[in-house]
Parts: structure tokens; sequence; C-alpha cells
């Protein structure tokens, strides 16, 4: 399996200046946009840092989607057929795949990950807690996206449809961009229930930002994994069954 | 007789359609089994099972006395395929590719390389070693995905159309390797719709169609059972007379017998060899001589066509 990792690694890493590009456009929002809309908002203390942490979250969404996104094509270009085929159990595979994505968030928000604790002036030991957060989040996002990715066995297009869309609403009504005490009640009603809510939180009371208006460290730390262990052992489940055409006995 | 492998009422459904349905067959160690069946006979699905890359609906099957639903992982230790479609890591190099597939069968170090270069040399990939996968030629392509059980050298070697796409050179030199690979003892199936590339190598062959196996026989019983196979024109030295017809028609293993031209009757037999002598000595009370003979037997395509047309 390990094997089977780096060979994946490598592939994954083949485009260094896509990595670059992940750096950049952090550096881009953080230091830019993040300074300018932080003068908008003046009903909280530090609206900077809060910004570049929920910058830190949609990083680590984006990448383990992309993770999933991944597997689906590789069951497309038949890369996973391949694999199927080779000396590993199916939860193996999983494993493996899980893994891969988060050495790819590792590499990808680690440097600007590094870089807010340093503009923040943050104890070094909030560096290990919050990735931590982050790849907690990552392994639940990831879950979703592979146990999702049954349906695109069936349509590539649907699978597109149903991740851009969830993507965009899990973003946006979470806590990720602005606490939930500053949302309408709209607003604030589903953002209570989002899981990524519950993980923005927990990033921000790893990296001791003001928590006032934030969930309960100890909740969000259980729906985290809670999120994380239920996606993968649906994701384990299901998957192995839509590869193999059982589902269609 | 040692098996290798044994479906027993292998079945794959996809909702109502059966691409394999209730399959029993054998195959034997150390041979070359070629499954040969129309688009969508269900060759390629038979080959995916036996890999355990898709789960039977119904039925099982033994891989090297392993059972592909309860052993799968030992299944996969035993078994390689060479997919039909050279598809996967597009970024990846050839040598990458086949490192890691030895990597994967634990060849490690300075023998894995050995290998790969070896593999690489004798597939003509050399000079595209640090090409992207991307950027081969289908051919090439092709070749890296067949190389890749060369590397390993299993126990049982799966081929999906080992050479489509490549050309009558890389055609040649990947069946002269599958049978080299066979003199090693593994036990080889191939699904192909080629004929020539059966002919070649079929210690066996299989004829499917809707997914189920119509035949099996060697090469030579199956061009025998056909009934009226054999071809025979016989020239004589005076003109055929209908009196030489009916003669040959009533010799044991003729199907039929038709004037060819003046001189020259066409008569359909079983098999030549065993109607020729027969019908010398009948021709000598005929009061005519033979003067030439010619006979050809059926081809695979027609034996194919016979099988997937008139039979099922």
């Amino acid at each position: 399996m390990l094997a089977l990792l780096r060979f994946e690694l490598r592939e994954a890493f083949d485009s260094v200046p896509w990595t670059v590009y992940y750096w950049i456009f952090f550096a881009f929002q953080y230091f830019i946009y993040g300074q300018l809309v932080s003068r908008l908002v003046v009903n909280l203390s530090d609206y900077y840092t809060y910004y570049g942490t929920g910058l830190l979250i949609i990083m680590t969404f984006n990448i383990s989607t992309w993770a999933g996104r991944r597997f689906v094509e590789g069951a497309h270009e038949g890369r996973l057929r391949y694999v199927l085929s080779l000396p590993f159990t199916r939860g193996e595979l999983f494993l493996e795949q899980v893994l891969l994505g988060l050495v790819v968030n590792v590499v990808r928000i680690g440097p600007p990950l590094v870089l807010i604790l340093y503009v923040t002036r943050l104890p070094a030991y909030t560096l290990a807690t919050s990735l931590a957060v982050l790849l907690g989040m990552s392994v639940g996002i990831m879950g979703i996206m592979i146990a999702l990715s049954f349906v695109a066995f069936k349509s590539f297009d649907i699978y597109s449809a149903i991740v851009a869309g969830m993507s965009a609403i899990l973003i946006r009504f979470s806590t990720i961009l602005y606490p939930l005490n500053f949302m309408p009640s709209a607003y604030a009603a589903p953002a209570q229930v989002n899981p990524l809510t519950y993980g923005a939180d927990l990033l921000r009371s790893a990296l001791n930002i003001d928590v006032s208006a934030m969930a309960n460290p100890v909740l969000s730390g259980f729906v985290v994994l809670a999120v994380g262990a239920c996606t993968l052992t649906v994701g384990m489940a299901l998957v192995p069954r839509a590869l193999e055409g059982v589902k269609s006995s | 007789m040692e098996v290798a492998v044994q479906t027993m009422g292998l079945t794959k459904a996809y909702g109502s359609t059966a691409a394999l349905d209730s399959l029993d067959l054998s195959v034997k160690r150390g041979e070359i089994l070629v499954l040969l069946g129309p688009n969508g006979s269900g060759k390629t699905t038979l080959l995916h099972l036996l890999a355990t890359v898709l789960k039977p609906t119904k039925g099982t099957a033994t891989v090297m006395g392993y059972d592909i639903v309860k052993q799968p992982l030992q299944v996969r230790e035993t078994t390689g395929i060479s997919f039909q479609e050279p598809r996967g890591f597009w970024r990846h190099k050839p040598y990458h590719i086949l490192s890691f597939h030895a990597s994967i069968y634990g060849i490690e170090g300075g023998e894995r390389r050995r290998i790969v270069d070896e593999t690489l040399e004798a597939f003509d990939l050399w000079p595209s070693r640090n090409k992207r996968f991307m950027e081969l030629s289908g051919g090439q392509g092709k070749r890296l995905e067949v190389a890749k059980l060369f590397i390993q050298k299993p126990a049982v070697a799966i081929f999906d159309e080992p050479t489509a796409m490549v050309d009558l050179e890389g055609k040649r030199m990947i069946w002269d390797k599958i049978k080299e690979l066979k003199e090693s003892g593994t036990t080889v199936i191939i699904a192909t719709n080629e004929v020539r590339e059966a002919e070649y190598l079929a210690d066996r062959l299989t004829i499917m169609k809707l997914g189920r196996e119509v035949v099996t026989q060697s090469l030579r019983a199956l061009k025998d059972s056909i009934s009226g196979g054999d071809i025979v024109e016989v020239q004589f030295s005076t003109p055929a007379t209908p009196a030489m017809v009916n003669a040959l028609t009533r010799l044991p293993g003729t199907v039929r017998v038709v004037p060819d031209a003046e001189n020259t009757l066409k008569a359909f037999v079983d098999r030549s060899e065993d109607w020729l002598p027969v019908m010398m000595t009948a021709v000598q009370q005929l009061q005519t001589k033979v003067t030439s003979i010619r006979v050809s037997e059926p081809s695979l395509d027609d034996v194919f066509l016979h099988y997937t047309e008139v039979l099922v």
C-alpha cells in the first residue's frame, strides 16, 4: 500500500507550479484581500486572523474535494481498474486514497498555516493542533466525496453538479468566513448543523482566537471526529460495492 | 489434469442483462486458453471477474485453488491482468510504471532495475522510457500494458486483446513472449477478436456468445467438428460424370459432392485425412484416374462463424 501511496504522490506532485500556485493564491488572498476586507469588519476584534483561518479551511476543503474527485476520475480513466487488480484489500486502497489526500493537504496548507502563525505571533505548538484539526476536517470531506463516487459511476456530470452544489452550500452556510452571531437567523440555523462550522470553530479554538462566539471545542472535536469516522465507514461500505458491480445483482 | 482456473455457474448481471450467464469452464495448468467471441459475448467480463476487479452476481470461480469471492487477495497475488485499453497513470513514465508494478510484487533494488530495463528493451520501449504515458502512441501504450505481466510473471496471466493497436512486428514479438511465458509454467488466458492470434497461440479455444460458452476444444478438434468442413477438389483424367458424383457421395464422411469444372468434383467431407484413402480406392472402380487433389480445411473464421451463427 505504501508503494502505491509513493507512486501516486509522485504523480500528485508532478506539477510543482500547481503547488506553488496554491501558496501564491493564499498569499494574495491573505495579504491583499484579507487586509481590505478586515477593514470593513469593525464589529469583530481581529477579523484579519479570522479571515486567514477561514481561507485555510477553504483550501483544505478544495484539496480534499480534489482527492475525492481524483478517485472518481481514476475510475473513468481506467487507473482505478488497474489498482483494483493489485494485491490490496479494498480497505487498504480506501485508506491509501485518504492518506494521499492528507499528505497533499499537509504540503499545500502547511506553509500557509506557518505563515498565519508567524504573522499573528501565535505559539508554535498551535501548529500541530491546528494542523490536526484541518486534517480531521479533510478526512471528513474526503470521506463524503469518495462515498459519493458511486454516483459518479452512473454519471460524472451528476457527481460534479452534486459536489459543486454541496461545496457552495457547505462553505457559505458555515462559520468559515463569519461567526455565527453575525449571521442573520436564516443563515445561522443551517450553519449550526453544518459540520464545517464545528471544524472551523475547533480550528480557531486550537489557534486561541477569541472563542466567545463559537461552539464548545469538545463538541466541535466530537463532531469533526464523528463526521470523519462516519463518512469513511459509509465510503468503505458503498464504494467497493459500486466499483465491483455488486449493486447490479 | 491439474486445473488452474475453474468457473462454477459464474454469472455477472447488469440489471436484467446477463453479461456472463452461468459459465462453467476450466483451464488446465500451463495451457493457453483463448476466448473468442463476438462483441458483448462476455469475454472481458469473465477476465475482470477472474482478476477480482468485478464480483460475480452468482456462482464463483477458483484461480490456482483460491476462490475469487472468498479469497480475492490471494487471487490477486497469483494473477496478473493486462487490460484491453492501455489507460492509467497519464503523467508517469514507462520506467516508473513498470518499476512500480515490480515493487508491488516484491521485486526490489538492483533486481528490479535489471528486470525493468530488460523488459523495456524486450518490448521496444527503451527509447520511450522517459516519455510520459500520455505521450506514448497507442501501440506503445499497449505494449507497456502487456509488459507489466512479464515483469510480474504470475501463475495465471490474463490478457485482454494483447495485440490490439500493435503493429505486425510487435504482434509477433508479443505472441512469442506469451509462448515463452507459457513455457515457464504460467497458465495463460487470452480474450481476442483476432483469429490469427488465436490460431497462433491457443492450446484450446473457447467460443463464447451472449455470456455463454458455446464450445471449448483444441483448434484441430474444432476444425474437425464442422461437418463437411474439409473441402477436397479432385481432378480426374476424364470428364466427371453423375456416376462419379454418386460414387463419391456414397463414401463415408462425405457431406456433399458438386461438379466444379469439366474434369473436377468438389467434395465437402468431415475429415479429409480419413476420406482420401477411401476415395482413391473407389476411383479405381470408376475407370478413371485422379490427376490432382487439392485439400483445404476450414479456417478458424469458418469455425467461429459456424459456432456463433449456427449453433446458438
